[in-house]
């Protein structure tokens, strides 16, 4: 009788044990977490409008190609507190660069960020259908194009992988597409974003038909395809809504999105960053980078001290230019007139690129990187100046090209070019230099029309005509990609 | 399920059979001084039949057949057996000191042991040592007591976080050990170490039961339980104390940083900063300013005891420590309640249940970083008056003020916990018991930051333009369900089984709410709350997450040693984890120990020298899962989208963390071999051990991939994967030795050392991990690559100064770090000899783990004094001083006085210069060997004659005082060698770490 009491007792809490093994597996199951993943989302318009503002909002990365862009070029110095502040940008301004830069990494992965956000909605682009999704495609698709084109430039030939996504293990299969190839993309990117979009946004900030026209008509300048480029150009400057508009405040808060901005990456200044993150502040953040260092004044903020225009940058206008002093601030001169003190940084020239200096605000913290300042991407004026170097080398039509310089000529309170020819060629590249410069683009204009060996410092030609891709991406494609000639 | 349980075990009746019995009584006492003995158990042989001593020593055990045999058994003693006679109704027993006091219990896991049969590498540390040792934190009883435990405090500041790696640091994401309190899951960082009984240190391959949470080692705590059959006992212990910093630093006074200034204007060519420096004196002096003593207090108090069925235990406490930097606005108090009841409902049924709550409260300033409080009393000038701000911009953008930064400091954090267990054993038959537990942890904590406008001048990253109040709270939850049966059983007197089986299930679910409140009336800390601010803002003002981590276990170990002399054990363990994919989160892991304890061999046995000696071993697989956050291969959209239209901050739907489907657990495989021995009638104890863990599959969170998969976007961030393996292995060495010098004189004396060596031994997809910060906008300094230590430094290797131009000239050109050399600057070494100084000269210049830790503890006791001194050195650690601004105006560390001015002058300390150098490229020059020696803790203790105390009714009243952290013998210039972030990979880099306190204390322990 007690044996098997013993036994009846020991083997309950057994079958106890056997019993809960068996029905447990559940548990793992249902546990309570948020549902929604990339692979289930897309299911109404709001959805892809959210999505939307996703590939958007990589736009605001995009400042390090411009203030780097600039620092490459000889319009401007490197900068900042020493000679190990952001070493990346340091060698970029020598010429010395390597694959090893941590900012021209940045300059790789966001805007590889970008393409890749524009392919996830590309991915599922059919998947729910609603009134008005050309349009938000459309846009996509200009970011796709405009991330893609500034890749380009930067590195040349890139991997691409259609309307989808990439995935672990791409990058030691898909190659590095040719850059006709790259192109190819991204004017069919382009041509669908010009069907589908009006030349006026649904909300100010968003792409348009004349954003992805002038970019249209950039890749095909960049390709020295004249007659598309002048074409679609030439159109947009006949039946596009932009003009020019005062200088005096084209680069104040007031310009922002005005009748001379045909796409201007949208900031504010109204939340927070730290350095952990630069990509994610909601500020321009080559704002603060080039704001005059420990500055206390009037008008402008405090800021780095990076990307310094030279003196001959300054002096290659022309006095009574008004755009001298309104690109270039002369911080001596100032702070003679002002009262304003500063502290000089590494490669102190005396100027600070003033286009894009951060004005007083009340930006919050850190305030040297939520400046607030839009970067105007494509101007009006480059629209007219892009036109006529097309019109002028592709020698479809000088006088129309002349017109379009002396538009531009015109607002600065300079005479007008009577030039033709080769001429006028230099005449265009010259005020391209002087109307664009700290919105770098002078680099690769450089570049696309051959003169950059002659105008950088340590330039080399054959080699940094591209930067290097970076060392590790080489060392993650396992042999798939080949490093740009000569690094 | 578990109430179920209970129920059906409740229903089963219980049957017993009359037979031809008697009973037996009689006293139990101590066989050396007479006294009786209450507690002591009782047991016929092979039956459930038991009893225990009452408060006299007295028993009386019914159901007694004449032959039965009566087993005496009291912790601490050694067993008696007698064979009961016909009629014998009085058996009077003395019971013999257990002299080898080898019986003492080792918990390891689901189960206990005798101390003498463990076989794997197992430490304990006893609540004498925690009392003697007066930690305010649990972990720091653990430093230098345990071998092969390294303890590494994040700060000094009040309730800061402390570290622990046990035999090194294996994992790049997560190396604190898996901690369990009574059982359940819980942590280091809340419990009151006056609640702790026992604390078991798991290091190799016993603690696979653990499986796929053992690879970091575990620490099993167990709580303070009353005693059977004792009377109600009261202790109360307190201590006050005063705190102040261990350590200042010598800093240049304000004439001789006027000095250094001109001298580094002249250099450049610049006009003189101080045209008259005999005007400066000495200046502010910064530290002294931003120090206080400040002021701790603890105490405690407990009622403990037991009758024959039922055991308690209560305890409160209370302690206030404020920090030793801006004390009015950094501190820690922590109060806990706690209780432990022990039931046996019957012979079959014992119930314990227990439950802690713990509050906590703690203030912090801004510690260890860019622009920290330390940061800034160190590199702003002592020209500056105390309320001077940086209005001119002269100190670059961080460094401000540290007193206003103080001043301007406003937080406030607080943490409730309820944490416990109930657990139900049910013995149906006596070599078989069943345990039925559950434990649990709530948490919930909320924070609050308050920033003002500020301006601290011109370009100051700290200035606010605009108040805001950042509020948190954060729900933790966690059970840990286990059932399990355990076998202990010996057959013919030879073969000892003991088989454990069982599951347990753990749950951890929590969530987390962020928000933040603008424009906060009258800007101040009084009105900081988002109900009282009014301001809105374009961006999201709030966030959140939430969790759920499941994990399901099965486990069985058995446990079989023959004549308790060979001994083998084997664990496996079966773990499902939501961390991991469905198709990627099952997991087995087994291991095995053995020992032979070669004393109880006929060689051995009657030797006068050796008194026990084990030889053991262990393997065994285990496993970590806790690196990273849950769920890393779903892909979440949690990424950043946050764009201006309209003017207007929108906020829109991205990609998250690229997710990896194929990830899964870290896992270890683990070696031990060791060897017990005590010598000379047990007065010399000694343990040593040789390790070996290869931790395989690491996972490696934020490994860098390609950035075509768009990591680097807003809110994303790069997968975890399972790439890389570690190797550590070491000795580990402790030895006691105790003497009786006379009737009241003895002392002991404990020493124990750890080597250990360390090395990634591959990694997969990428060349290394980088880690760390150095300096401003310079590359990091930290690396995790094959063939180094894990986080080892990565820089220039120095070759003192040039001393002339010749010197400059002859050497590879050093321009591409900056600058072009000048005499008076640090000289690189071409490590790949290719003619120039670049970035390809970079190598390893240190790592900051140490290569050995050793503790040695000293034990006096003269009559009714007690003395105790603990001393700990950690060996072979590096440590990057970071803490100096490279920025011309700044002040400096006193070593600069001995700087280069002109050859022959320094071959250490570079030239000043404000213009460009190389010598603030990441160098040995800022790598110092942070080796220390510290006396950790010093107590004189006198107790108050028994006769006297008698009088009035006190058991025992002892009074103390005690110095810890007395002084710290190492040659690393900054504040504290023993700090670190404790991340694997950018640990050792000082901003200047918050030292921790040099306390005095005073203190008494009563009982009643």
């Amino acid at each position: 009788m007690k044996r098997y009491n013993n036994i009846l007792k020991t083997m309950l809490p057994v079958l106890l044990l056997g019993f809960s093994f068996s029905c447990s597996e559940n548990y793992l199951e249902e546990t309570e977490e948020y549902n929604i993943d990339s692979e289930n989302y897309f299911n109404s318009e709001e959805d892809y409008y959210n999505a939307l503002i996703g590939v958007y909002d990589v736009l605001q990365s995009t400042y390090v190609n411009v203030l780097l862009g600039e620092i490459a070029s000889d319009n401007t110095l490197s900068g900042g507190e020493s000679a190990n502040d952001v070493i990346g940008f340091q060698q970029v301004d020598e010429m010395t660069h390597t694959p090893v830069n941590d900012n021209l990494d940045d300059v790789w992965d966001w805007n590889f960020a970008g393409v890749q956000r524009a392919n996830y909605m590309l991915e599922f682009q059919d998947k729910t259908e609603f009134e008005g999704r050309e349009t938000i495609i459309a846009e996509v698709r200009f970011l796709r194009a405009y991330f893609t084109f500034e890749l380009l430039k930067w590195f040349g030939p890139i991997p691409l992988k259609g309307d989808e996504r990439f995935a672990l293990g791409d990058e030691t299969s898909i190659p590095r597409a040719s850059e006709e190839e790259v192109y190819a993309q991204i004017e069919s990117d382009l041509q669908f974003a010009i069907d589908n979009l009006d030349y006026t946004a649904p909300e100010i900030g968003r792409a348009t038909k004349g954003a992805a026209m002038a970019l249209l008509g950039k890749t095909h300048l960049y390709q020295e395809e004249f007659d598309e480029s002048a074409n679609v150009l030439t159109e947009l400057i006949n039946n596009g809504p932009y003009a020019l508009a005062d200088f005096e405040t084209l680069f104040e808060q007031e310009g922002e999105n005005n009748e001379e901005s045909v796409f201007e990456v949208q900031y504010t200044g109204e939340e927070g960053a730290g350095f952990g993150c630069l990509q994610c502040s909601e500020g321009n953040v080559a704002v603060g980078f080039q704001g005059i260092r420990n500055y206390s004044g009037p008008v402008f903020e405090s800021g780095f001290s990076f990307n310094l225009p030279t003196r001959e940058t300054y002096d290659m206008f022309s006095e009574d230019d008004i755009r001298r002093d309104l690109s270039v601030l002369d911080i001596e001169a100032w702070a003679a007139e002002t009262g304003a003190t500063y502290a000089e940084g590494y490669k102190h020239t005396g100027y600070f690129n003033r286009k894009y200096l951060p004005r007083e605000n009340d930006n919050v913290g850190d305030a040297n990187l939520t400046q607030p300042n839009n970067y105007r991407a494509i101007r009006y004026a480059d629209v007219l100046l892009m036109a006529a170097e097309a019109l002028n080398r592709g020698g479809i039509d000088d006088s129309q090209a002349r017109n379009y310089l002396n538009e531009v000529r015109e607002r600065a309170d300079l005479d007008e070019v009577d030039a033709s020819g080769n001429a006028l060629t230099e005449a265009i590249y010259d005020e391209r230099r002087k109307e664009l410069v700290g919105e770098g683009h002078r680099f690769f204009d450089l570049i696309r029309t051959g003169r950059a060996a002659n105008n950088i410092d340590g330039f080399t030609t054959g080699k940094n005509e591209l930067f290097p891709i970076p060392l590790e991406e080489i060392e993650f494609s396992q042999g798939n990609w080949e490093q740009n000639p000569g690094y | 399920m578990n109430k179920t349980l209970v129920l059906i075990l409740f229903c089963i009746g219980t049957f017993s059979l009359q037979a031809q019995t008697f009973s037996v009584s009689g006293t139990i006492v101590e066989a050396e001084s007479g006294i009786p003995l209450p507690g002591v158990n009782i047991i016929v042989k092979n039956t459930s039949n038991g009893v225990v001593t009452d408060f006299d020593g007295n028993y009386t055990i019914d159901n007694v057949s004449a032959g039965d045999v009566l087993v005496y058994s009291y912790l601490g003693f050694l067993s008696q057996e007698i064979t009961v006679e016909e009629g014998q109704e009085m058996i009077d027993i003395s019971l013999q000191n257990d002299q080898e006091a080898l019986d003492e219990v080792v918990v390891i896991g689901y189960g206990t042991q005798q101390r003498k049969d463990v076989t794997g590498a197992v430490s304990l540390v006893s609540n004498e040592t925690i009392e003697e040792l007066n930690p305010i934190k649990i972990e720091q009883a653990l430093q230098g007591t345990a071998a092969g435990v390294n303890v590494t405090p994040s700060s000094g500041a009040p309730g800061a976080g402390i570290n622990i790696n046990i035999r090194g640091i294996a994992s790049n994401s997560e190396n604190g050990p898996l901690v369990l309190i009574d059982g359940y899951q819980g942590d280091l960082n809340t419990i009151n170490p006056n609640d702790i009984e026992s604390i078991s240190i798991l290091k190799d391959a016993q603690a696979a039961i653990y499986g796929i949470a053992g690879a970091n080692g575990v620490v099993l705590i167990t709580t303070k339980s009353g005693k059977k059959n004792s009377a109600p006992t009261i202790q109360y212990d307190t201590y006050v104390g005063m705190q102040e910093t261990s350590r200042k630093l010598p800093l240049l006074n304000a004439t001789e940083y006027g000095l250094l200034l001109n001298e580094s204007y002249a250099n450049n060519g610049e006009e003189l900063p101080f045209s008259d420096v005999s005007e400066l004196g000495k200046g502010t002096d910064f530290q002294e300013e931003v120090f206080d003593t400040s002021p701790i207090i603890n105490h405690n108090l407990t009622l403990s005891g037991g009758s024959e069925k039922v055991t308690y235990s209560f305890g409160v406490s209370h302690l206030d420590q404020e920090g030793i930097i801006g004390a009015e606005k950094s501190d820690f108090q922590r109060s806990t309640a706690r209780f432990n009841v022990g039931v046996d409902i019957s012979d079959e049924f014992k119930f314990t249940a227990n439950s802690i709550y713990t509050s906590l409260n703690r203030r912090s300033i801004n510690e260890n970083g860019l622009g920290s409080v330390l940061f800034n009393a160190l590199n702003i000038p002592p020209t500056f008056n105390r309320d001077q701000e940086d209005l001119d911009g002269r100190l670059g953008n961080e460094i401000i003020n540290p007193l206003s930064q103080v001043e301007n400091t406003f937080n406030d954090y607080n943490l409730n916990k309820f944490n416990g267990s109930f657990s139900l054993e049910y013995t149906p038959i006596e070599p078989l018991t069943f345990t039925s537990r559950i434990g649990y942890n709530l948490t919930n904590s909320k924070g609050k930051d308050f920033s003002p406008i500020i301006d601290y001048g011109p370009g100051k990253v700290f200035n606010n333009v605009r108040s805001t109040v950042n509020q948190n709270r954060i729900n933790d939850n966690s059970y840990t369900y286990d059932l399990f049966g355990t076998y202990d059983n010996t057959f013919n007197d030879i073969h000892h089984i003991t088989g454990t089986a069982g599951m347990t299930v753990i749950r951890n679910w929590g969530d987390g709410l962020y928000a933040t409140g603008y424009d906060v009336p009258n800007n101040s800390w009084e009105f900081a709350d988002i109900s009282l601010t009014t301001g809105t803002n374009d961006g999201l003002n709030n966030s959140a997450y939430k969790y759920d981590i499941r994990k399901l276990s099965f486990f069985g170990r058995l446990q079989y040693d023959f004549k308790g002399k060979y001994f083998f054990s084997t664990m496996y363990r079966r773990d499902q984890t939501t961390r991991f994919s469905p198709q990627n989160r099952l997991g087995f892991f087994p291991s095995f120990t053995g020992g032979w304890i070669l004393s109880e061999e006929n060689f051995l046995e009657d030797s006068n020298v050796v008194s026990f000696l084990k030889l053991r071993g262990s393997f065994g697989i285990l496993g970590n899962d806790e690196a990273g956050g849950a769920e890393f291969y779903r892909s979440l959209l949690d990424g950043e989208a946050t764009y201006v239209l309209g003017g207007s901050l929108v906020n829109g739907t991205a990609l998250g963390r690229i997710p990896n489907r194929n990830s899964g657990w870290e896992q270890a495989e683990k070696t031990n071999i060791g060897i017990d021995l005590r010598l000379l009638n047990n007065k010399i104890d000694i343990s040593a051990d040789v390790f070996r863990e290869d931790r395989k599959d690491l996972l490696v969170a934020g490994i860098p991939v390609s950035g075509i998969f768009g990591g680097g976007a807003p809110g994303s961030g790069a997968p975890t994967i399972n790439a890389g393996t570690t190797r550590n292995e070491g000795v580990e060495f402790a030895i006691k030795y105790k003497q009786n010098l006379g009737e009241d004189i003895n002392f002991n004396i404990g020493y124990n050392a750890t080597f250990l060596n360390n090395e990634v031994t591959e990694v997969n997809g990428t060349e290394f991990i980088p880690g760390g910060q150095f300096g401003v906008g310079q590359p990091q300094p930290a690396r995790f690559q094959e063939g180094f230590p894990v986080g080892y430094f990565y820089g220039y290797k120095t070759d003192g100064i040039f001393q002339t131009q010749e010197e400059v000239d002859a050497h590879p050109s050093q321009e591409s770090l900056g600058a072009t050399a000048a005499p008076g600057d640090i000289r690189y070494v071409d490590i790949n000899n290719d003619g120039v100084i670049n970035t390809d000269d970079r190598t390893n210049i240190g790592d900051p783990i140490p290569d050995a830790t050793m503790g040695l503890n000293l034990n006096f006791n003269i009559k009714n004094f007690d003395f105790t001194a603990y001393t700990y050195a950690s060996l072979g650690n590096d440590m990057v001083r970071n803490y100096e601004r490279n920025q011309p105006n700044v002040n400096r560390h006193a070593y600069y006085l001995n700087r280069w001015t002109g050859p022959g002058t320094s071959n250490e300390v570079p030239r000043v210069t404000t213009g460009a150098t190389s010598n603030v490229a990441f160098s040995d020059f800022y790598v110092e060997d942070a080796s220390y020696v510290r006396i950790q803790n010093i107590q004189l203790g006198y107790s108050l004659p028994e006769t006297f105390l008698e009088q009035v009714g006190i058991n025992r009243l002892r009074i103390y005082a005690s110095v810890q952290n007395l002084y710290t013998f190492t040659d690393y210039k900054g504040f504290d060698p023993s700090a670190s972030t404790g991340e694997a990979i950018g640990g050792g880099i000082d901003y200047g770490f918050y030292p921790v306190p040099r306390i005095f204390l005073a203190g008494l322990n009563l009982n009643f």
